[in-house]
């Protein structure tokens, strides 16, 4: 019971950490806010239910992925591109917001508010494998295989190529980086591209888990992500993944002990209480939290 | 019909205008649902359980939201910038869920026998905090808040107690929509958790922001506007979000400082210098 529930834990916690992830980039990367990225994580389950309408099961994937990463690269053109100075950060999440606004309201309009089924096709991912004494949905395996294969290709983009190390030198300032002859407004879009494309999968994910496609959980889910990140340390990778572990583990020990009723608040007390001691987050290694503090 | 629909209006006025005297100070809140509805449920429990008249029991949960206010923003205050967002939007979601656990209020199902608060009410509580805006916007203080919303670096470096001034603008904030809340709650006769939502929030921000946050009458006319114009055209109803988020989105296009920059007269002299 107590195993099984970790390994949910754990499950939840590595979609948290996808979220998370995006919203700690765009941070890190433009010191910005994207409040359009909740709904974008869940519009990507609604790209799987229709792609695996019309499509073989794996392409679900690729096509959240891609059409995540469009409507990023949307969201800067729309929301972003005009408030690039300091003074308007509060200005471009407010736009970011009404976007999303926007996004949610039109899948209610077309897929109405009530969660639509999803059902992963019959196979090795219904079935069932027994691990530690637990019976593990096969489905959970391979929600945990991707966020690995993800956060891993993520790490070595940013580590081990040109573009990576573009994106590291726009976080540190953007006035160098483009006196460096970095095109900065692609490093942001390219910024953009892959923090939704990675919210769209974590939404395709969570759709596919909970047998559903739902469209309020951007401002639930998606948001508890954004805690997540804050308690991790703003744009702070490491903080956002370890951050998300902690709290999908903490949350479903929450159920365990008896306190279901309260898990809707853990990861925002979390927050404050860590905002409160360490306002640099649990890991503070962000540059722009150093900023902040000074 | 029409004074249900002057009366939301009136309510909504009530939260922009709590926006705006956050936004006064330079922070941004997303608790003011939350405060809306400590005041509802904090005004509901002493005029249902203990019988008090409306107006104190009204003032008594404005003056505790106030104080929770001050005690729960403290930590964040000190920080700038989107931390205290992030804790605002926290805020929101811890209340709902603490009403929801307690017995006492009705938890899930709700809390219910309030009444006495008409249109008149939230006129006059109008007339009140219009009065105090406009009064503020003479005073001495009102230059402190510019000081401190424009840079706080400079206003701490003269001597203004940059937290206490930020403290104070997040405290009366929240007075103000505990006030709307207890308004609300008492014509409404009826309440549950799930009215307070974080959409009740975002969409008070989003009021202000479409209606300009320069001057007190901004705030009025985005809400005003945005309660009442659903009522009368179907379309706007159906399809509100849409409609509401594209109009923010346009008007900040067009507007690429944002109609959140405050355009002070220090703003307004130096861009003259730079021209001349």
């Amino acid at each position: 019971m107590l195993e099984g529930q970790i390994i949910n834990g754990i499950v939840s916690g590595a979609m948290y950490a996808l979220v998370a992830i995006g919203f700690s980039l765009v941070i890190g990367v433009l010191d910005k806010l994207n409040f359009a990225h909740p709904e974008v994580f869940m519009f990507g389950g609604f790209v799987g239910l229709l792609s695996m309408s019309h499509l073989p099961m794996p392409w679900a994937f690729a096509m959240a992925f891609l059409v995540g990463g469009l409507i990023g690269v949307l969201t800067e053109f729309l929301a972003f591109r005009r408030f690039q100075t300091a003074d308007a950060k509060i200005t471009a999440a407010l736009a970011s917001m009404a976007l999303g606004l926007v996004m949610a309201d039109l899948v209610h309009k077309w897929w109405g508010t009530e969660p639509v089924p999803i059902t992963p096709p019959e196979g090795w991912l219904t079935g069932r494998t027994s691990l530690l004494g637990v019976q593990v949905l096969n489905l959970q395996f391979l929600i945990l295989g991707i966020t690995i294969v993800l956060m891993i290709g993520l790490q070595l983009l940013l580590q081990r190529t040109g573009m990576g190390r573009q994106i590291r030198a726009l976080a540190e300032s953007s006035v160098s980086a483009s006196l460096l002859g970095i095109h900065v407004r692609r490093v942001t879009q390219t910024v953009f591209f892959i923090s939704s494309a990675l919210a769209a999968e974590a939404g395709l994910l969570l759709a596919l888990r909970g047998g559903a496609a739902s469209s309020d959980i951007g401002l639930t889910f998606g948001l508890k992500a954004l805690a997540i990140m804050a308690i991790g340390g703003l744009g702070d990778l490491r903080g956002a993944v370890i951050g998300g572990l902690l709290i999908g583990v903490l949350e479903s020990l929450m159920y365990v002990f008896g306190f279901g009723r309260l898990v809707e608040i853990t990861v925002w007390v979390a927050m404050i209480v860590v905002l409160t001691f360490r306002p640099g987050g649990l890991f503070g290694g962000g540059v722009h939290s150093q900023e902040q503090r000074a | 019909m029409i004074s249900d629909h002057l009366f939301f209006a009136g309510i909504n006025v009530l939260l922009a205008w709590s926006v705006y005297t956050v936004l006064l100070t330079g922070s941004l809140s997303f608790a003011q649902g939350a405060f809306m509805a400590i005041g509802c449920y904090g005004a509901g429990v002493l005029t249902v359980k203990f019988g008090w008249p409306l107006l104190p029991a009204t003032l008594v949960a404005a003056a505790g939201a106030a104080v929770m206010a001050a005690i729960l923003g403290y930590p964040a205050l000190r920080q700038r910038g989107i931390y205290l967002i992030l804790v605002t939007l926290g805020m929101t979601f811890c209340v709902r869920v603490v009403i929801e656990n307690v017995k006492y209020v009705g938890a899930v199902s709700g809390f219910g026998g309030m009444v006495g608060a008409d249109l008149n009410s939230v006129l006059i509580a109008l007339a009140f905090v219009a009065a105090f805006l406009i009064a503020l916007s003479y005073s001495p203080l009102q230059r402190i808040c510019d000081a401190v919303r424009e840079d706080d670096r400079v206003a701490a470096s003269l001597g203004i107690n940059v937290t206490a001034v930020r403290l104070i603008g997040f405290s009366a904030g929240a007075a103000i929509a505990a006030v709307a809340g207890a308004l609300y709650g008492h014509y409404m006769n009826f309440v549950r958790p799930e009215s307070f939502d974080v959409l009740l929030s975002v969409y008070v921000v989003l009021y202000v922001v479409l209606g300009g946050a320069n001057n007190l009458w901004g705030p009025l006319l985005g809400a005003a506007v945005m309660t009442l114009l659903p009522e009368y055209f179907r379309v706007l109803a159906d399809w509100r979000p849409t409609v509401f988020g594209l109009a923010i989105l346009i008007m900040l296009l067009f507007r690429p400082q944002g109609l959140l920059a405050f355009r002070t007269l220090t703003t307004r002299l130096k861009k003259q210098g730079l021209e001349s």
